[in-house]
């Protein structure tokens, strides 16, 4: 949710951001957004229709949780006071960000391949390039 | 491999509604750019 600590400039280049998540929106709520105050759209694709459409597919068990950098992540939350807790309800799906040009095409993709995602510089970048 | 779209091309619609119960379609934001992210699970 980097993208909100931008808002300033984003909205200062004429753009916007939605975010896509596909958990209930109740888990979304409690998990992803309790500490977020919302500025940008969140949209619930609970069918993954849209994930789909825009070609994000679910990856081999295998990516994710053969990955040393998974448990890396959780070692360092666990050392750091998190507890442990259920997951959602896909870990396999993987997410994308994509920055949309003002007349409709596709200026940015970036698919992911496991849990990694751009800079949010590197949006801002791409948009500010737009102009 | 992924069927993603690339850069050039139109981007797919995206018509969803919104946490807060509102409605956001792609379609309605010709005219700026957007950056759309979207996430993995909440866990």
């Amino acid at each position: 949710m980097k993208v909100h600590e931008r808002r300033e400039r984003i909205e200062g280049l004429d753009a916007t951001a939605v975010f896509v998540g596909f958990d209930e929106p109740e888990r979304l709520r409690r998990l992803m957004l309790r500490d977020v105050d919302l500025i940008f759209p969140f949209a619930v694709d609970r069918d993954r229709r849209a994930y789909r459409a825009w070609g994000l597919r679910r990856v081999p068990w295998r990516v994710v949780w053969l990955d040393p950098r998974v448990w890396w992540q959780y070692g360092r939350l666990l050392l750091g006071g998190e507890r442990l807790r259920s997951t959602g309800e896909d870990t396999l799906q993987m997410g994308g960000d994509f920055v949309v040009a003002p007349d409709g095409t596709v200026a940015y993709a970036r698919p992911q391949n496991r849990d990694d995602r751009p800079p949010v510089g590197e949006l801002i970048a791409t948009v500010a390039d737009l102009r | 491999m992924t069927n993603a779209p690339t850069v050039g091309s139109p981007a797919p619609d995206l018509d969803l509604t919104t946490i807060d119960g509102g409605r956001f379609r792609l379609a309605d934001q010709v005219g700026r750019a957007v950056i759309v992210s979207f996430l993995r699970h909440a866990g």
